[in-house]
């Protein structure tokens, strides 16, 4: 399957399970493809869709956590931020994504959120 | 100036938007893409930048002492006192 099928497909796998979270594709069309197309690479190479915005340590019990959709396993997090760490996904309330900043895990309160 | 060390991965668009920035207000820097590296270098880089507060994402911007995680222009301003 070359890239570009590959990158269709994902788009089908994740976007039932962004939605059930409450959470689209990014607005960034430019973005999108940017990251899906690193994600088909990473595939290639690990065997799933990684996160390219997140560094695989080669310990599976962290790795399984930023597989593509990550959303589950870093819920609270996202949604102070309101996008995923990469930003292919954003809430779905969210039209100007450039707004949003990263913000790491230990710069918000996860209990007020 | 400041010594600026990051630490990147290159799949990452926001690690490219950070050497960027840094390139166009004429900040030299030292880079290493995590991802580039050994196995076993990979595992010893995360070790240290666990210390310094790293989850796993990137990137990890270093001015002096203040470890800055994430795309944050304002805060590499406010950090380098640019205007």
């Amino acid at each position: 399957m070359n890239v570009e099928s590959r990158k269709t497909m994902l788009r089908l796998m994740f976007e039932p399970v962004a939605d059930k979270l409450g959470y689209k594709f990014s607005p960034d069309t430019e973005l999108v493809e940017f990251l899906l197309e690193q994600e088909v690479n990473l595939e290639k190479k690990h065997g799933s869709p990684f996160c390219p915005c997140q560094a695989l340590t080669n310990e599976r019990e962290h790795d399984m956590k930023i597989v593509c959709p990550c959303i589950p396993f870093h819920l609270k997090h996202f949604d102070s931020m309101r996008r995923c760490w990469c930003g292919l996904f954003v809430h779905k309330d969210i039209t100007d994504p450039d707004s949003l900043p990263q913000i790491p895990e230990s710069g918000i309160n996860l209990k007020e959120v | 100036m400041a010594k600026v060390k990051m630490y990147t991965l290159s799949t990452c668009p926001w690690c490219m938007k950070t050497k960027k920035f840094f390139r166009e207000n004429n900040i030299p820097f030292e880079f290493t893409d995590y991802d580039l590296l050994s196995e076993a270098d990979q595992k010893k880089l995360m070790k240290e930048l666990i210390e310094l507060g790293c989850t796993g994402a990137f990137p990890v911007v270093i001015i002096d002492k203040e470890v800055i995680i994430g795309y944050n222009p304002d805060t590499y301003k406010q950090v380098l006192k640019l205007k």
